[in-house]
C-alpha cells in the first residue's frame, strides 16, 4: 500500500512530511496540487478529501490524514521504528504537542508574511512580521539555554522529534516574508542542526548545511 | 553623540561560542553586515556579507572548515584571505585570484568576537580587562538607538554607586560590564562579561537574561513612541578594477614578495621541505591547487616548486624539494645553504595546472616529488567531499614524501613503491580505465612517467582535453638553430630571431615586457597566441592536440618551421 501526499511543492507544510518521510526512508506517491495561484485546495473534489480547504493531506492504509502536525505524528507512531521522534514518554509527548502548536504560531506569523510578500495574500505585513519576531525571540532564548544545558533541539536532549520538523520550515523561509533571523544566533544554530540530519531533503529556499565537523 | 558609519572603535560583534565550527554567524556593525566564521584551525573571518558574484548573503554560505562556499552559485573564498579561489564554469577554470571579498578586523579576547569598522585604532580591549577571567552574558539584541541603550544600561545602577559610563558604548556597573553593540541607527546588542566564573552558571545566565529582558521591553517602547532614526548607510567601495580583472597577461618579472624560512627539514629520503611564511607574521596570498611560486635562490637562479598546501591554508608555504646529485645548482643550493631564518623572495603564486572541479571522477597521478601539487589537489578535493583517486609511485629505497599529510586525506591513496617500469605501466592502466566522460586525470613526476602516463591514457581513449600534466623541467635538448621573423600583430613590430637566440630574448631586447619563468618550455607561463606560420615546438607543456593546432606556443623555446610567425603580442 504506497503512502499518496497531496502536495504543492512550495509549501512548507507539505515540505514537513516530505522531509520526515524522507527520513524514515518511506515510499510515496504525490498528487501536486495548484495551491497558487490555481486555488486547487479549495476546488470540490479537495474539499471532499479534506473539508477545511488544507494542505497537506496523506492517504495511507485506507486513512485520510490533514494537518501537517497531526500526520508527522502519525507517520513517527507507525513508521519510527527507533520510538525516538515521537516519544512515547507522557512528558515528552506534551512538549512535543506544545511546540507542534508553536509550529501552527509560526505559519500563522511567518508563512502568512511570506504569502503575503510572494503569493499575493491579503495579510497585515507588519503584523505578521512581528508575531513571528515575538516567537523566534522566545525560541532564540529556549535553544540558547539548551546548548548551555546539552540539549541541541527542541524537545529531547538528544534526538530531533516531530516538533523540530514541524517548526523548521517557516524558520528557514522567514526571509521571503522580510523576516531576517539575524538577532537569533542560537536559532540560525539549530537549522544547521536539522539540516545536517540524515535523510535530510531540500526544497526550493531550504538547502542543506555542510557537514559538521 | 551620533553614530558615525566610519566610527574606528572597537565592539563586541558575537560571543565566541556562536562560531562552533562549520556554522557562519550572521553580524552587522554600523550598518555592515558580516559573515563571520571560524575556520578548522581556529581563525576567526569577519568578512562583508556578501558573495561578490551577485550578492548573496555569504552567512547563508557553507564553511567547509577552509573555505566558505557560496549557497548559490558555488563561489569559494579562502579563509584568512577572503581570496576567492574557485568560479565554477570560469574559463580555465582559474579565476583572477587577487579577487578578494571585504574583510574587516577581528580580534577574539574575553569569549567576545571584537571588530571594528576600520583598521583606524589597534585593539586595546577595555581598562581592566587583563588579566580578569571573564564570563559571556547572553547577548540581548534590542530594537532601539544604541545611545539610549546605553543610557538605560547605566539606569540600572543603585543611586550611591552609579554607572561608569566608559568609551565606546560601555557601562560598567559593579562586577559587570556591559558592552553596547552599535549594529545599527536604531538598533543594538547589549553583550555583558561578569568578572569571574559565577557557581551556578546556568542560574546567574538566567538571571541576567531575565534583567536584561525587562530592560529591553522598557527601551523597545520608549523607542516606539519616538521618531525612527535614518538608518546609517555604509558606502560600499566597489572592488578596485585591478583586483577584480584577471591578472594581467604581462606580470613583470622580479614582482616578489620577502617570505622567512619558517622550518627546513628532511621530509623522507631524498626530499627536504621547506616551510616560507610572511616575515611580520600575515598570511600569503591566495592559492590554487596546482599552483606554484617562483624561488629566487641564493646562486641568482630562479626555480619553480609547487605549493602542497589546502584550501584557505595561508600561513605558509610548504614546498618539497628533490636532492638530485646531477642538479644544475638549484635544488642543491636550496638544499645545502638555505636554512631556517632565512629570507628569501618568491613571487605570487602562479597556476599553469588548473584543477577542474566539476569532474565526475579525478584521478591523480604522481611520481616521486611530483607528489607536491597533486597533494595540494587532493587536499582541496577532500575538503570538498568529491572523490578522487591519488596513485602515488615511488623508486625503491626511497620513502614517500609528505607521508602522514597522506594519511590525513579521506580520499583513495594508493602507493606503490619500487615498481618496475612495465609494473607502473599496468598500474596506471588499470587506475585509468576507459576513459568516460567528465573523467580527468592529472600527472606529475619525471619527463619519461609523464609520457608514458599519457600514451597509456590515449590509448585507453583519453581525449587530450582530460588528460592534464605538469612538467618539472623540459629534458629535451632544444635546438636554436632556425633563424626566422616574428611579427608581432598587436604592437606592429617586425623582429628578427636569429640562430642562437629566443623570441623571448629577442622581444625583450626589443624592449617590450612580456611574461616568463622557468624558461625552458614547462611552465607555461609565456603562452602565446600564433596568428600565422608554423610553429616548432619543443616545450613540453603543451598537449599533442594544442601543438597540432599551430595556434599558440611558447616562446622561451619554440621556434618556427616557416620564414614567418606572426604572435597575437
Amino acid at each position: 500500500m504506497t503512502i499518496t501526499l497531496y502536495d504543492f511543492e512550495l509549501s512548507g507544510n507539505c515540505y514537513k512530511l516530505r522531509l520526515m518521510m524522507n527520513i524514515l526512508n518511506l515510499a510515496y506517491e504525490v498528487v501536486p496540487v495548484d495551491f497558487f495561484p490555481g486555488r486547487e485546495h479549495k476546488s470540490d473534489w479537495f474539499l471532499r478529501l479534506n473539508p477545511f480547504g488544507q494542505l497537506p493531506v496523506l492517504q495511507d492504509d485506507g486513512l485520510t490524514l490533514s494537518d501537517s502536525g497531526a500526520i508527522l505524528a502519525y507517520l513517527a507512531r507507525k513508521y519510527d521504528a527507533s520510538g525516538l521522534w515521537f516519544p512515547k514518554d507522557a512528558a515528552v509527548t506534551a512538549e512535543i504537542l506544545r511546540w507542534h502548536a508553536i509550529a501552527d504560531d509560526i505559519t500563522a506569523t511567518a508563512s502568512a508574511a511570506r504569502l503575503a510578500l510572494g503569493y499575493d495574500y491579503d495579510f497585515d505585513i507588519d503584523k505578521t512580521q512581528k508575531g513571528a519576531h515575538r516567537i523566534f525571540r522566545i525560541i532564540d532564548e529556549h535553544l540558547w539555554f539548551g546548548e548551555k544545558q546539552g540539549r541541541d533541539w527542541l524537545c529531547s536532549p538528544a534526538h530531533p522529534t516531530t516538533a523540530d520538523i514541524a517548526c523548521f520550515p517557516y524558520v528557514m523561509l522567514s526571509e521571503e516574508g522580510g523576516i531576517s533571523r539575524q538577532d537569533y544566533p542560537a536559532l540560525r544554530r539549530w537549522t544547521d542542526r536539522v539540516r545536517r540530519v540524515p535523510g535530510f531533503t531540500v526544497m526550493s529556499g531550504i538547502f542543506p548545511a555542510g557537514p559538521a565537523r | 553623540m551620533p553614530l558615525s558609519v566610519s566610527d574606528p572603535t572597537w565592539y563586541p560583534i558575537a560571543s565566541s561560542e556562536d562560531l562552533p565550527f562549520r556554522h557562519v554567524y550572521q553580524g552587522q556593525l554600523l550598518g555592515r553586515e558580516l559573515a563571520v566564521w571560524r575556520a578548522d584551525d581556529g581563525n576567526v573571518n569577519a568578512w562583508e556579507n556578501r558573495c561578490l558574484h551577485r550578492g548573496v548573503r555569504l552567512s547563508i554560505g557553507i564553511n567547509e572548515g577552509q573555505e566558505l562556499k557560496c549557497q548559490y552559485h558555488g563561489w569559494r573564498y579562502a579563509n584568512r584571505s577572503a581570496g576567492c579561489t574557485y568560479i565554477p564554469a570560469h574559463p580555465a577554470d582559474a579565476p583572477a585570484r587577487r579577487i578578494e571579498n571585504r574583510k574587516y578586523p577581528v580580534r577574539e579576547a574575553y569569549g567576545l568576537i571584537w571588530s571594528a569598522a576600520n583598521d583606524d585604532l589597534p585593539f586595546t580591549g577595555f581598562p581592566g580587562a587583563e588579566g580578569g577571567d571573564w564570563f559571556a552574558l547572553r547577548p540581548m539584541p534590542v530594537n532601539a538607538r544604541p545611545g539610549d541603550v546605553v543610557a538605560g544600561l547605566a539606569g540600572l545602577a543603585p543611586d550611591d554607586q552609579p554607572a561608569d559610563v566608559m568609551q565606546g558604548l560601555s557601562v560598567r556597573l559593579g562586577n559587570i560590564v556591559y558592552f553596547v553593540q552599535p549594529v545599527d541607527a536604531d538598533r543594538a546588542v547589549i553583550r555583558g562579561l561578569l568578572a569571574g566564573k559565577p557557581a551556578d552558571p546556568i542560574a546567574t545566565l538566567r538571571h541576567y537574561n531575565e534583567g536584561l529582558t525587562k530592560l529591553r521591553d522598557r527601551l523597545e517602547k520608549a523607542a516606539a513612541r519616538k521618531p525612527v532614526p535614518e538608518k546609517l548607510s555604509p558606502i560600499f567601495e566597489k572592488v578596485s578594477a585591478d583586483l577584480a580583472s584577471m591578472p594581467d597577461i604581462a606580470i613583470p618579472r622580479g614582482a616578489t614578495l620577502p617570505v622567512v624560512v619558517k622550518r627546513k627539514w628532511q621530509n623522507a629520503d631524498g626530499v627536504v621541505s621547506f616551510e616560507l611564511a610572511d616575515r611580520d607574521g600575515r598570511h600569503l596570498p591566495t592559492f590554487q591547487p596546482g599552483a606554484h611560486i617562483d624561488l629566487h635562490l641564493p646562486n641568482g637562479l630562479v626555480r619553480q616548486y609547487s605549493l602542497t598546501n589546502g584550501p584557505g591554508d595561508l600561513m605558509s608555504y610548504v614546498i618539497g624539494v628533490k636532492q638530485e646529485n646531477a642538479s644544475k645548482g638549484g635544488s642543491k643550493v636550496l638544499v645545502e645553504s638555505v636554512r631556517a631564518g632565512d629570507v628569501m623572495a618568491i613571487s605570487e603564486p602562479r597556476n599553469n595546472f588548473p584543477l577542474r572541479r566539476d569532474a565526475a571522477r579525478t584521478v591523480l597521478i604522481a611520481g616521486g616529488i611530483g607528489i607536491t601539487p597533486l597533494l595540494s589537489m587532493s587536499r582541496f578535493l577532500d575538503q570538498s567531499r568529491l572523490p578522487y583517486e591519488l596513485h602515488y609511485f615511488t623508486r625503491s629505497g626511497e620513502s614517500a614524501a609528505f607521508s602522514s599529510e597522506l594519511t590525513a586525506l579521506h580520499g583513495r591513496v594508493e602507493r606503490h613503491v619500487g615498481l618496475a617500469r612495465d609494473a607502473i605501466r599496468a598500474r596506471v592502466s588499470q587506475a585509468l580505465g576507459p576513459y568516460e566522460f567528465a573523467h580527468h586525470v592529472y600527472i606529475c613526476g619525471p619527463g619519461a612517467m609523464l609520457e608514458m602516463v599519457q600514451e597509456v591514457a590515449s590509448g585507453l581513449g583519453w581525449p587530450d582535453e582530460a588528460v592534464h600534466f605538469e612538467y618539472f623541467q623540459n629534458d629535451k635538448i632544444i635546438d636554436q638553430s632556425s633563424a626566422f621573423d616574428i611579427e608581432l600583430a598587436r604592437s606592429a613590430m617586425t623582429l628578427h630571431v636569429p640562430a642562437g637566440k629566443t623570441i623571448l630574448e629577442t622581444m625583450r631586447d626589443a624592449g617590450l615586457t612580456v611574461p616568463s619563468s622557468c624558461e625552458q618550455g614547462a611552465c607555461g607561463t609565456c603562452l602565446t597566441t600564433v596568428i600565422e606560420g608554423e610553429v616548432d615546438h619543443q616545450d613540453v607543456y603543451l598537449n599533442k592536440t594544442e601543438k597540432a593546432s599551430n595556434s599558440c606556443m611558447m616562446t622561451c623555446v619554440s621556434r618556427a618551421k616557416s620564414g614567418r610567425l606572426v604572435l597575437d603580442i
